[in-house]
């Protein structure tokens, strides 16, 4: 890694081994917090994992280093720090299975490449099937899944049962047919991965710059974005790109924009820490609900939106009486489990259901957004992608179907088929 | 949070269903391409007082429209759609 | 311990299940009201989430410009006959086969009907006359008040009355 300013430390065995012999009191803070210089190249507004997934490619793999990422708050404050954790590439749809299959593997090569452990770990998830018709839409998925090499297991009764025999497979209702096992899917650490990027490029000469939020945007006499107004003064920049997640629209009313995007809260849910019970994470086929183990113990599991428009980072309590009646009837084991901590988090619905990583109608503004449920799972391709748009102005191969225009022409990336309502995607 | 609806008085927003923002009436089947396109997608996504349309399923079957704040969940109004904005 | 059919009797609690009840939907037709289409059947059906009795039959208001009819009655042409009389005014249909009606009287009505109902049904503020289309646990429930004691009947849709028996007897349960 090249290294400007202060010295950063190799993480590794021999570091670990040097410093557990000082008492673990000389370890060298992970990265430095900025303070904002008059110009750059890039500004990336967001300090989330996007945003500085996306300055840790500009920077490696484009050697575009003068960059800074503005987060109004602290870093990973946002959705990056509210979301459950899981990674998977499990589409259906091929321009969306193509970009998640490319963010597994980069997932799968993230520790050696940040150098940082984000605690990858390829658990595997299992979406449970209750009918025939969900049997063959899961097959369907399923052959989508192992044509673009992220692999897919169709389980039977005895097969899911053996993997997590806890399961209510009597349910009247609803009886558990089987599952669609997907090996390479699990879990990482959120904010391990927001500090891993965070340590990468600043190491790269990335200048984060926290509590700046952004209150308006420098246009020039053809109107192109050429910088930001901040708290913390004003910025000028060739590029400025995007990556707000549910405060998208907000930001884009500030230059104007119109955006197929509705901003919705939806709830999480942690139980205090229990010794390990649930091998993967598991997904409920006939409710709204979805499960998986922290490595800290805890249970965390969500289910639905709350169904109205909220940046209110909190939700009501219908939706938590639908998450636990899933729950109940998918494992009533989980009943004894007290909950510990619940919470909401803002995601910017898109009128397919699916992201936006594309040049805006603005010169020199860019957006990543739209990430619906998929945002943090995306992590590594979303920054990827959004850094090759920000480097050479051309979308790379596996998002070139994340564009705007795709509204307009009727080439909608609509996995359940629901239509411009996004509150049921 | 509970919408106060004209019809049957305070309830909760289980009852409810909710469409969207009161995006105003549909700009029609003569209109140019790009008006439609604007109706069906765009939407203004405003973080604080808002206009919605909410539907009350599990009550009267009669269309509110509710001015709420998106940030605070603060609802300031709620009256029959149909009967037009004052 | 409770219903099947035939009612349940405790200190301050009676349930019922009410047989050959007679249920009609009325949906006004464009510029007519409760007066317009009171006036064919002897009176004015009062506007609002409220009942109106005329005769022996109550009229239930259910939403702006919507009545339910319902009246004790092995008639089979109950909703036939109202549709003759408000012929023009108002579209009538059978809900006959629709609906259960549960009767809830005594003084612990209302203690247990709060246990699922998310509306005050305080007498200050539901009283006599006092209706409401509302949920009980998932399930949709019409409610209206007959008397002081307080007497309530709970009409569901006939699929969903076992569910809400279910209901019933488990918050009877957990008094």
């Amino acid at each position: 890694m090249g290294r400007r300013g202060e010295s950063f430390m190799r993480y590794s065995i021999f570091s670990l081994a040097r410093n557990a012999i000082s008492g673990h009191h000389r370890w060298p803070r992970q990265w430095p917090d900025a303070t904002p210089r008059e110009a750059y190249s890039i500004i990336i507004i967001g300090g989330g994992g996007h945003g500085l997934a996306t300055a840790y490619y500009l920077a490696s793999r484009h050697r575009i280093s003068n960059i800074a990422v503005l987060e109004k708050g602290w870093i990973g404050s946002g959705s990056a720090g509210r979301n459950t954790t899981i990674i998977r590439s499990n589409y259906g749809l091929h321009e969306n299975e193509a970009f998640y299959e490319f963010s597994m593997k980069l997932w799968e090569g993230l520790e050696q490449d940040l150098n940082y452990n984000v605690m990858v770990s390829q658990r595997g998830i299992l979406n449970l099937y209750h009918s025939d018709g969900q049997r063959d839409a899961y097959v369907r998925r399923g052959n989508t899944m192992v044509m673009h090499g992220a692999g897919a297991e169709l389980l039977d009764r005895e097969q899911t049962r053996r993997i997590a025999p806890f399961l209510n497979f009597e349910n009247a209702r609803f009886p558990i047919m089987g599952g669609l096992l997907h090996r390479r899917g699990g879990t990482a650490r959120h904010d391990a991965v927001v500090w891993g990027y965070a340590r990468a490029a600043a190491a790269l000469g990335v200048n984060i710059i926290q509590n700046c939020t952004v209150t308006g945007f420098q246009r020039d006499s053809q109107g192109a974005v050429v910088g930001v107004e901040t708290t913390r003064g004003p910025i000028r920049s060739e590029k400025v790109g995007m990556c707000v997640a549910g405060h998208t629209s907000q930001v884009g009313s500030m230059v104007g924009l119109k955006l197929p995007i509705e901003s919705h809260v939806i709830q999480a849910f942690v139980t205090e820490g229990l010794k390990p019970v649930i091998p993967n994470v598991i997904t409920f086929g006939a409710g709204h609900f979805y499960i998986s183990q922290s490595d800290k113990g805890g249970l965390v599991f969500g289910g639905d939106l709350d169904g109205y428009k909220s940046y209110a980072q909190r939700g009501n309590m219908p939706v938590v009486e639908d998450v636990c009646e899933g729950g109940m009837a998918l494992m009533p084991m989980i009943g004894r489990a007290r909950i510990l901590r619940s919470w909401g988090g803002i995601i910017d619905m898109s009128m397919d259901g699916s992201p936006i990583i594309d040049r805006t109608p603005i010169d020199g503004l860019y957006l990543n957004g739209a990430w619906n449920y998929g945002g943090f799972k995306a992590t590594p391709a979303s920054g990827y992608c959004f850094a090759y748009l920000l480097a050479n102005d051309t979308p790379h191969e596996t998002a070139a179907a994340l564009r705007f225009d795709r509204f307009r022409e009727g080439r909608l990336i609509d996995e359940k088929g629901v239509g411009p309502q996004p509150n049921l995607h | 949070m509970r919408i106060v609806c004209p019809y049957c008085g305070d309830r909760d927003t289980e009852e409810f269903i909710f469409r969207g923002e009161a995006l105003g009436r549909h700009p029609g089947l003569n209109s140019d391409e790009y008006a439609m396109f604007e109706h069906v997608y765009h939407r203004t996504n405003l973080s604080g007082k808002t206009s919605e349309h909410w539907y009350h399923v599990q009550g009267c079957r009669n269309w509110i429209l509710v001015e709420r704040d998106t940030l605070t969940h603060t609802i300031y109004s709620a009256r029959l759609a149909k009967d037009g904005e004052s | 311990m409770i219903l099947k059919g035939i009612g349940y009797v405790d200190e301050g609690l009676q349930i019922e299940e009410r047989q050959n009840v007679a249920f009609a939907s009325i949906l006004a037709r464009k510029n007519q009201n409760g007066e317009t289409i009171g006036e064919l059947i002897g009176g004015s059906l009062r506007e609002g989430p409220l009942t109106t009795i005329l005769g022996d039959t109550v009229y239930i208001g259910t939403g702006p410009g919507s009545w339910l009819a319902t009246s004790s009655t092995k008639a089979t042409d109950f909703a036939d006959n109202l549709a003759t009389k408000l012929a023009g005014r108002a579209s009538v249909s059978d809900q006959s086969g629709a609906y259960c009606v549960t009767r809830i009287t005594g003084d612990r009505a209302r203690h247990l009907l709060q246990r699922g109902v998310a509306i005050n049904l305080h007498p200050d503020v539901f009283t006599t006359g006092c209706a409401a289309t509302t949920v009980i646990a998932h399930i949709a429930v019409v409610i209206w008040q007959i008397d002081i004691s307080p007497t309530y009947d709970i009409a569901t849709f006939r699929t969903y009355s076992p569910d809400f028996r279910h209901w019933l007897a488990h918050s009877w349960r957990s008094f």
